[in-house]
């Protein structure tokens, strides 16, 4: 009985699984090299005034009624993840300090005067806080000719709709008691309503950099066996946007982190010497926070170097 | 009549063998010499090899092209020491020393003109030049100089 006891506890033993935990010896060879630590997370500033967009600016449109000539703007009712604040509202002829930075401009009356309305600027939300990435003018002014204002009674205050809107929270007052200063001039009037002027979208471009906040390249030198980073960025009208994401869409690197990813690099080692006179190319395809529907693409082409003897 | 030719034989062995002694202690001491002088041209390659692969990541980062460190020519210096070491009991001076009078020179851009070698470099390129005093007994003990110094060169770059 006792030593029926011995065998079945000795049974018991041998046969209960045991994960040995020992290392492999090419785990270190297999391993990829790990992705930076993410940042600890900042306190985000939040710019004074800063509200959600739900109306989207689309265009200014400049439309004559008998004797008035009014500017609005156009919007869409949509939501593009995007940030809003008023920077500044102007009157007509008035002088401000963010004219010329608005990306679709500030228009003129006949007289050359500058329209009155509201300057706004627009933010992403990176996960640095938020991002300003553009200013717009939402024009809103009227003016009438003189002669048939000055031979007909006074017209009833112009009924431009508030369209100058980014979100329900920012309202743009009526025409007649906006900051806009409505006046009387003597050019010609317009013979037609001049048609919606198409949005002026931001030029957006990728680039590949070496550094997070590199300048990118289209070509760099690299030593053979070294972990290299490449950073995948993107601008609009030259101005540093977030990426969302990238992807690689070809690459002959020996060993790459991932194919695809957001905020980390990539990282990319060659083993392999190219042939002589040879260069690779890496290719990304970027989408970023501000056109996140919008695919860019952008390359840079590798040369791979060893330290060698020259005597 | 009879010839002792024993007697010649061992007049003429007494007679070569001082000349055969000094021809193997000189092929001896050659050999050492030899296997020396690779040594420490090795440690010297790879000194600069080391030296060229430590690269400027700023600069890299900045114009995408490699560029020395700007102690390329110390760590040059650095890995010359620690390569002769393992040659030391070889050596009439010690490691460091050998390596701290060495005539060490980094070109960290392209092109570069080295004006000791008057050598056009078209990458960054260290370059080193070394004196190796080396013992040499085998020669003292026939009256030749006990120390034989070895003139060490290399160049490393990128390519």
């Amino acid at each position: 009985m006792k030593c029926e006891a011995v065998l079945l506890a000795a049974a018991i033993v041998l046969l209960t699984p045991l994960t040995a935990g020992a290392r492999e010896p090419t785990d270190d060879e297999r391993s990829v090299p790990p992705s930076p630590p993410p940042d600890d997370p900042v306190a985000f500033v939040v710019p004074a005034g800063l509200y959600y967009v739900t109306d989207t600016y689309v265009g200014d449109v400049v439309a004559t009624t008998g004797a008035t000539t009014t500017y609005s703007t156009t919007t869409v009712h949509e939501s593009t993840g995007t940030y809003a604040r008023i920077l500044d509202t102007v009157g007509t002829g008035a002088t401000s300090a963010f004219d010329g930075r608005a990306f679709n401009g500030r228009g003129e009356l006949t007289d050359g005067r500058a329209l009155a309305g509201t300057y706004y600027e627009n933010f992403v939300l990176t996960a640095n806080g938020y991002l300003p990435v553009s200013i717009v003018f939402f024009q809103d002014d009227s003016e009438t000719r003189r002669q048939e204002a000055l031979g007909s009674p006074t017209p009833p205050p112009a009924s431009t709709a508030p369209t100058g809107t980014l979100a329900p929270a920012v309202t743009s007052g009526p025409a007649g008691t906006s900051a806009a200063t409505r006046s009387a001039v003597t050019p010609a009037p317009s013979p037609r309503p001049t048609a919606p002027l198409a949005p002026a979208r931001p030029a957006l471009r990728a680039g590949v950099a070496l550094a997070v906040d590199g300048p990118t390249l289209s070509s760099a030198e690299v030593l053979r066996g070294r972990l290299v980073q490449f950073w995948p960025r993107a601008f609009a009208n030259d101005v540093a946007i977030p990426v969302r994401s990238w992807r690689v869409l070809s690459a002959e690197p020996d060993r790459i982190s991932a194919r695809s990813g957001g905020a980390e690099p990539f990282t990319a080692q060659w083993i392999r010497m190219p042939p002589p006179t040879v260069r690779w190319t890496l290719r990304f395809e970027v989408v970023t926070e501000l056109a996140p529907a919008e695919r860019l693409e952008t390359q840079i082409s590798i040369t791979v170097r060893s330290p060698a003897l020259i005597y | 009549m009879m010839h002792d030719e024993g007697g010649t034989a061992a007049v003429t062995t007494l007679l070569v063998l001082p000349l055969l002694l000094i021809v193997l202690v000189g092929a001896l001491e050659l050999g050492v010499l030899r296997a020396v002088a690779h040594r420490a041209g090795a440690a010297a390659d790879l000194a600069t090899i080391v030296a060229v692969g430590d690269q400027d990541q700023a600069e890299l980062a900045r114009t995408g092209t490699l560029r020395l460190s700007a102690d390329a020519s110390e760590i040059a210096r650095d890995y010359f020491a620690r390569n002769l070491a393992g040659t030391s009991s070889a050596l009439a001076s010690s490691a460091a020393a050998i390596a701290a009078s060495a005539d060490i020179a980094s070109f960290p851009s392209a092109p570069s003109f080295d004006p000791r070698t008057g050598t056009r470099y078209d990458r960054p390129t260290v370059r080193l030049f070394a004196s190796v005093p080396v013992r040499t007994p085998g020669f003292a003990a026939l009256l030749l100089p006990s120390v034989t110094t070895l003139t060490i060169r290399s160049a490393s770059s990128p390519r």
